[in-house]
């Protein structure tokens, strides 16, 4: 079943009549990772900001489920580079803002957002702000926010980019847990990464942008179950494939 | 009158204003450079600049302007006597924020510059040229556009004061024309109101945009491309960091001590708080010994017993409107910022409406609404708010997109809204508002609160306060009038009594301000920028 779809999506910025993104298609289906990567600059961001339904696009259009987004949706969450934790709540304040469209008591807002905050690892840190955090432990508010209305789809802009390379590691195993477990709402990531091994370590699907106006190069998928051993062979192969496919576009 | 004497009339006049403002400004321009970049290189002098410009920028010093005024005439008569009194009192207006700009701008400087500088052995002279004043220059010019909208208040105020003495007058100004021409008919003091605003306006396009470009002409292509929705600028944490390192004077200790990289030799969060009991413990130890000093003296505790009802009637007077402002300033920016999202279209007529000083309508308002308590009421309102409006408006502009983001993606509104987003967000910049508007209105009380005409009548006047008080007192100054007995129902005053009088006033002025600072501002300054930066 097809999570999220992109038909031909294209956008330009009006201002500055900037052509960012020409015809744009894929598909992330039910229980797929799918990583988009791409050079600096090409649109990622905007991109995932056009499936969010913060931005529309120029032409095209995006569907979830079988319905076109011309919205933010509770169904499809956010995470965002900078964490975006306003520096003004409680960590367990900025949970609950997860759960602005929930139409659950405030009670049970503080309730689950409590939860939340406890299964990522955060209990005790309920009532502090965000500035008395480690960048790990932002992010992990940052993830309990996007998780708290039990979304289906997950996007994620260079979410762990950073972060130092062993809490990043950590927060990757807890996102493919949440994938996989099939009593987590979850069950279709998008996510913008520059990182290719990481995006080969997650993605069933990497898909590799053009520069701008970007379009769609290659689209790689990579088998084999979760954890992936990065010193195999095979796990090498699909670096270097993206990388060729990277390169050829540096190079024009 | 002739319609085009009018107007060369006014025009002339403006341009004799603008003189005292371009003077006074190229004053201010020095002295900050010199005494901002001393207190940057020298750690020594930086102890003690900062916080006597700290407390030097809240002091309302328009109050003082009777006193400088019986100063510099006493000393400078005529002409150069009174210009030299409003070129002053100008000064002291716009020098303290050009200081603490330049000396931001040095102390971030990246530590390359000077290794660089001291790798090719520039002397001082080369040092000043070509590091420390290109540095310097767009927060130069940044503040000097902030410092003229204060100054172009505190000029008005001074020429319209000086009327009210009138061997003292300064004979050309905006501020006296607006005092005149209020008696000869609405049209007359509509022209200068529209001339007044078109020199405010020229001054901005002509004078500061191209200084503005050219101080930051190497900056242009960075500042020019539209950020994506990332990078340091964009993010909440800067934002923050900018928007509090905006905030006003007061904060400024605190300011500093923060987020400041290379400041190593600045106390530890642990000797901070064992400064601050000292602080507090030497603050307490003064104002014990004045209360002691003033409970000994009769004449002081008589001339008290004048001052201290009068400030706590302008007091009341000044918070009162300064709630009243809130409760416009609030909805109105949350409106501008959060819902029509147009607040950069309207942040250049703010700054145009904050730098056109309130007390240019004060003649009209004296005029018609009469009661002196409802005068007092709109020239206050009118002297803060914009202030608050201003600077909610420029803490927000920078606000990052993620914020909008997130209020769209996890769909919050109404009330929640409100409470997690709106309020929160503007809270930085209502502080630095609230401080300057209210500095603003002590500044306005001076004629507020007593205000006579261009032949020394009264045109309207309040109860009691504290402005009141400092009028009356530069009145008795000069001619021992007897005004004091049909004011206050007091004796008449000698002249040194009625400066003794000012004394106490204005001291009376600057321990409520210097408590107010500690007790409320610097509080809340603390626990927000804990919260906000860390
Ligand atoms: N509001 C805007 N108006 C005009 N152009 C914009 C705007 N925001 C972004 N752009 C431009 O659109 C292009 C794509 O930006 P985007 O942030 O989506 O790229 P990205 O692939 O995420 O880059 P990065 O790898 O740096 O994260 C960039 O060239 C950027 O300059
Ligand atoms: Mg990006």
């Amino acid at each position: 079943m097809n999570m999220i779809t992109l038909e031909k999506v294209s956008f330009l910025f009006e201002n500055t009549k900037l052509e960012i993104m020409d015809s744009i298609s894929f598909v992330a289906r039910k229980g797929e990772f799918v990583c988009i990567v791409g050079p600096s600059g090409c649109g990622k961001s905007t991109l995932l900001r056009i499936i969010a339904g913060l931005i529309p696009p120029s032409s095209g259009r995006v569907l979830f489920a079988n319905h076109e987004i011309t919205e933010p949706n509770r169904k499809i969450s956010f995470v965002f580079q900078d964490f975006a934790l306003l520096p003004w709540l409680t960590n367990v304040e900025n949970v609950k803002i997860g759960l602005s469209r929930s139409d659950i008591s405030d009670e049970a807002k503080d309730k689950k957002a409590s939860e939340l905050l406890d299964r990522f690892g955060l209990s005790g840190f309920e009532d502090y702000y965000p500035n008395a955090l480690s960048g790990g432990m932002k992010q992990r508010v940052g993830i309990a926010r996007s998780v708290a209305s039990d979304p289906q789809v997950l996007l994620m802009d260079e979410p762990f980019s950073s972060l130092d390379e062993l809490t990043a590691t950590s927060l990757r195993s807890d996102i493919v847990y949440m994938l996989e477990n099939k009593n987590i709402s979850v069950n279709s990531v998008i996510m913008v990464t520059h990182n290719v091994e990481e995006a080969v370590e997650l993605a069933d699907k990497v898909i590799v942008l053009s520069d701008k106006p970007s379009h769609v190069k290659k689209i790689i998928n990579i088998s084999g179950e979760r954890p992936r051993d990065k010193r195999s062979g095979q796990f090498a192969a699909y670096m270097d494939e993206i990388y060729a496919a990277l390169a050829k576009d540096i190079e024009q | 009158m002739d319609f085009f004497a009018l107007i060369l009339q006014l025009i002339l006049d403006a341009s004799a204003s603008w003189i005292r403002m371009f003077i006074a400004l190229g004053i201010s321009i020095v002295i900050s450079i010199a005494v901002g970049i001393y207190a940057a290189v020298s750690p020594r002098a930086e102890r003690v600049i900062l916080p006597v410009v700290d407390i030097l920028q809240t002091v309302p010093i328009l109050a003082f302007f009777p006193f400088a005024l019986y100063i510099f005439v006493v000393f400078l008569p005529g002409f150069i006597g009174i210009n030299a009194a409003v070129i002053f009192l100008i000064v002291t207006s716009m020098v303290w924020n050009i200081i603490f700009g330049v000396y931001e701008s040095i102390k971030t400087l990246p530590k390359e510059f000077l290794e660089l500088s001291d790798l090719y052995q520039f002397d001082r002279m080369e040092r000043l040229k070509s590091i420390y004043i290109p540095a310097a220059l767009p927060r130069i010019v940044e503040q000097s556009i902030l410092s003229w909208s204060i100054g172009l208040f505190y000029l008005v105020t001074s020429e319209i004061f000086s009327i009210g003495i009138s061997q003292d007058q300064v004979r050309w100004g905006i501020g006296v024309a607006f005092a005149t021409l209020v008696y000869q008919g609405a049209s007359q003091y509509v022209t200068a109101i529209v001339v007044f605003i078109c020199f405010v306006v020229a001054t901005r396009f002509l004078f500061f945009r191209p200084l503005e470009k050219y101080s930051v002409r190497y900056m242009r292509q960075q500042a020019r491309v539209p950020q994506p929705a990332q990078g340091y600028e964009r993010t909440v944490i800067g934002w923050v960091s900018r928007n509090i390192s905006r905030a006003p004077s007061v904060l400024t200790s605190n300011r500093i001590l923060k987020g400041r990289k290379h400041v190593s030799h600045l106390p530890t969060p642990k000797t901070r708080h064992d400064l601050r009991m000292l602080y507090y413990a030497g603050l307490a130890a003064i104002m014990l010994l004045l209360i002691y000093v003033f409970a000994t003296n009769r004449m002081l505790l008589e001339l008290e017993s004048v001052v201290f009802p009068a400030i706590i009637a302008s007091f009341v007077r000044i918070w009162f409107a300064f709630a009243v402002m809130l409760a416009i300033a609030i909805p109105l920016s949350v409106y501008l910022i959060f819902m029509s999202r147009q607040s950069s279209k309207y942040m250049i007529v703010f700054q145009i409406a904050a730098s056109i000083p309130a007390t240019i309508l004060l003649p009209a308002i004296a005029v018609t609404l009469k009661s002196g308590e409802l005068v007092a009421f709109a020239v206050f309102l009118l002297s803060g708010i914009w202030y608050v409006i201003f600077s909610v408006m420029a803490s927000t502009r920078t606000l990052p997109q993620s914020v909008f983001e997130v209020k769209k993606i996890f769909g919050v509104k109404g009330r929640s809204a409100w409470s997690n987003i709106y309020i929160k967000a503007i809270v930085p910049g209502l502080i630095t508002g609230a401080v300057t508007g209210i500095a603003a209105e002590w500044n306005a009380s001076i004629v507020a609160e007593y205000f006579t005409n261009a032949s020394g009548n009264l045109v309207s006047s309040v109860g009691t306060g504290l402005g009141k008080v400092l009028d009356l007192s530069l009145v008795t100054c000069k001619s021992g009038a007897s005004c004091w007995t049909a004011q206050y129902g007091l004796p008449a005053l000698s002249g040194s009594q009625g400066l003794m009088l000012m004394g106490v006033a204005l001291l009376n002025l600057v321990v409520m301000i210097i408590l107010i600072n500690t007790l409320v501002w610097k509080r809340m300054y603390r626990k927000v920028s804990k919260i906000y930066m860390g």
